[in-house]
Parts: C-alpha cells; sequence; structure tokens
C-alpha cells in the first residue's frame, strides 16, 4: 500500500483586503484625527499643487470611509467622524501618514523583495535609507539549469 | 549585483536574473558635484551607466538637483527613479523617457520619443518639444507638460494625473482611459477618448471624431479652477476656450467589477 499524501490545503481566498489585514493589526491615525491634522499635503506632494493626491478621494470600503493604498493594493479604513467638507483632505492625510510611517504593506514587501536600489520609505520622506542594494536571485533546491 | 556566469556546452555566458540587457554594472562617477547640485556630461555613457549615475547621486549622494548633459536621444533615461529630487534633461530623450518614476520634477530640453512617463506614479516631467505616441501610457499620477504636439493614443490607459498639450494630439487620444485628465490645446485626431472609462478630456482645438462612448461633459467651475491653476502653475500664459469630454456610460460597467479588479482602476 502506497503512503498516504495530504493535498495541501487550499490558500485562504480573501475578496477585500485591507491594511489592517496585510500588518495584522489597526494604526492609531485610523481612529484619531489629531493624529493626521499637522500633516503638510503639499510638502509631501512634487510640485506646487497637490500633483498625485489630485487623484486620492475618500472612498468606502465594507460600508466604512476608507483611502485606498495604491502602493500595497489595499484599503486603508477611517473609524473616526470626518467634518463635512474636509473629506478628501483627511483622507489623503490619513494616507499620508500611512505612508510616511513605513506602515503600507508595500513597504515592507519592497524591503524583502526589490531588485534595484531605491529609497525604503518613497518620496514622501527625505533621506529615506536605501534598500535593495544586495539582491541576490532565489535558488530552488535540486534544480539544475537545462544544458541547452 | 553582478552578472551571473553560467557554462554551457564549454561556453561561458553572462546574463543578469533581473532581465537587464547591458550587463555593465560599474558606475561612472564622472558627475561633477556642488552643493547639492550635479552635472555630468552623457556623451561617452551608455544608457545603464547614465542611470546609474544618476542613482548614484540621488540615492547615495543626497544630491537634489542633477542636469545631464548631452543624453544623445537615448531610450529609458531616467527610468524609475522614485526620490523627491529635480533632473533636467539638456537635450532629448529617446523612448520610454522618465517611466515609472515616483517624485522626480523633470525638465527636458528637446522631444522624447514614444511612451515618455508611462507608468509614472508621481512629480513633473516637462518636456520643451514633441513627444511621440502613448505619451502617460497608464499614467498613475503626476503631472506631464508637453510644449509642443503629441502622438497618438495619449494617456492611454491613463489611470491618474494630469497631460497638458500645448500642441495638437494625434489619433485615439486617451484610449481606454479610466482616470486622470487631459488638456490639449490644439486639435485632435479621430477616435478621441474611445472606450474611456472614466476621466476628463479638454480640447481647445477642432476635434476630427469622437470614439466610442466618449461624449461632450458639462462644465463645471471645478474645471475652470484646474485648468487656470495647471496653467498658473506652469507658465503657460491665458488659457484658451475648451470643450470638455467624460464617459458617456454605455459600455460601463465599473459597478459591477470583482473588488480585485476594482482595484485595478483605483
Amino acid at each position: 500500500m502506497s503512503d498516504t499524501h495530504h493535498a495541501p490545503a487550499e490558500p485562504q481566498k480573501i475578496i477585500s483586503i485591507d491594511a489592517e489585514y496585510l500588518s495584522g493589526h489597526r494604526f492609531p491615525y485610523q481612529e484619531d484625527i489629531s493624529l493626521v491634522e499637522d500633516i503638510d499635503l503639499m510638502a509631501a506632494t512634487p510640485g506646487p499643487d497637490l500633483n498625485w493626491l489630485e487623484d486620492v478621494q475618500l472612498l468606502e470600503e465594507e460600508g466604512t470611509p476608507a483611502v485606498f493604498d495604491r502602493y500595497s493594493n489595499s484599503f486603508l479604513k477611517i473609524y473616526f467622524p470626518i467634518p463635512e467638507g474636509r473629506e478628501n483632505e483627511i483622507a489623503r492625510k490619513v494616507l499620508i501618514k500611512h505612508l510616511q510611517a513605513g506602515n503600507s504593506y508595500g513597504i515592507a514587501l519592497k524591503e524583502r523583495h526589490c531588485k534595484f536600489p531605491q529609497p525604503q520609505l518613497g518620496p514622501w520622506v527625505e533621506d529615506s535609507p536605501t534598500v535593495g542594494t544586495d539582491w541576490k536571485p532565489s535558488v530552488l533546491e535540486g534544480w539544475e539549469p537545462p544544458e541547452h | 549585483m553582478d552578472a551571473v556566469r553560467t557554462e554551457t556546452s564549454g561556453r561561458e555566458a553572462r546574463f543578469d536574473p533581473r532581465g537587464l540587457v547591458e550587463l555593465d554594472e560599474r558606475v561612472p562617477r564622472v558627475a561633477e558635484l556642488e552643493g547639492g547640485r550635479a552635472t555630468f556630461d552623457a556623451r561617452e555613457l551608455t544608457t545603464r551607466q547614465i542611470n546609474l549615475e544618476l542613482r548614484r547621486l540621488l540615492y547615495e549622494e543626497n544630491v537634489h538637483e542633477v542636469t545631464v548633459r548631452n543624453p544623445g536621444a537615448r531610450h529609458s533615461l531616467g527610468v524609475g527613479i522614485l526620490t523627491r529630487c529635480s533632473i533636467t534633461f539638456e537635450g532629448s530623450l529617446g523612448y520610454f523617457a522618465c517611466g515609472m518614476i515616483d517624485g522626480p520634477e523633470v525638465h527636458i530640453t528637446g522631444r522624447v520619443g514614444w511612451s515618455a512617463c508611462e507608468n509614472m506614479m508621481s512629480g513633473v516631467v516637462v518636456i520643451d518639444g514633441n513627444a511621440g505616441s502613448l505619451t502617460g501610457a497608464a499614467l498613475r499620477g503626476g503631472d506631464v507638460v508637453v510644449k509642443g504636439q503629441v502622438g497618438a493614443r495619449s494617456g492611454i490607459d491613463q489611470k491618474g494625473g494630469t497631460i497638458i498639450a500645448l500642441g495638437d494630439a494625434g489619433s485615439m487620444t486617451g484610449f481606454m482611459m479610466q482616470r486622470g485628465r487631459q488638456i490639449i490645446c490644439g486639435d485632435v485626431g479621430p477616435g478621441l477618448g474611445d472606450s474611456i472609462y472614466d476621466g476628463t478630456i479638454y480640447v481647445a482645438g477642432k476635434i476630427k471624431s469622437l470614439g466610442i462612448d466618449c461624449v461632450p461633459g458639462e462644465w463645471t467651475d471645478a474645471d475652470t479652477e484646474l485648468i487656470d491653476r495647471k496653467f498658473e502653475i506652469y507658465g503657460l500664459g491665458a488659457p484658451p476656450r475648451f470643450q470638455k469630454f467624460v464617459c458617456g456610460k454605455k459600455l460601463y460597467n465599473y459597478d459591477s467589477l470583482e473588488p480585485s479588479e476594482r482595484k485595478l482602476v483605483l
């Protein structure tokens, strides 16, 4: 009788990935507006206007106000009440706080996997350390290159 | 990392597993530095050497302002720069100029080939001359200002940001555009905004024909504010009178997209 083989479990399928799922916890600036009020959006973006943040707006994810983090392809939910008329401004400030704090999951992936030297935290933080200077291709155990 | 050496059938071959064609990884270190600024002549350098020198200056030497002389219309220059800085190319660039950048403010004093600023995430690129086709392809954010004319399919698959062209634009401008803005001061060719999903196209000149599902939009104060602001920022003078075009939503199924598909256009 042959040995019993167990098929590997199906990978968990997540339809709506949010920042909390990726990082495993919620961040204080998602719950406290005072932690984002002092963010200077103009200083955080290139050029004399909001530049790329012009396209960032307050959205909704699973019934909760949220801002989309394009660097981790995830939504960052906002749990504090947002003052009327400041929806997009607050969404942009929460996102920039998230990026400047280095909490975006894309930044963690960058440190582990990037193949070319680049600033770890991106263009939102001055003098960010450089990562990706010593990338090595992964080696599959037992694999030999083909002869031709 | 250094190129990898393998031996096959007695012959040694070198390759870079990241797909780089040019295997010379030596940084030329030819720039003259002065107080946070740097200048270097690219005439004798290869494409990879120019990009390596740029990255050395911006990432290692803490330089924030770089001037590249004699870029010689080489392709793929200034790509993948992911920091806030100012770069001036004194001359013309080839195709895929300044692609995938996130943060730089770039001034190109000449012309550029096709696909300039493709996949740009943020920053500003000002091109004094003309740009080829596919300018701002899949643009995600930031401003691309072309003071001359642009070729066909400008902003194809555009997902954010603003493309401004002072001259004419070719056929299929804004093809499959999903977000963002285009401001065309001259005439546009046939198929404007074909299969547009979202976003706004402003045209001051004549339009050869509209593409599928591209329709005139209602002008608002926000449109006037956007155009006035961009013209003022880039010193483009008084803006002409524009027509606005948006998605007619006849082909529109955005609301029924799967969550993972929806994220692709955010």
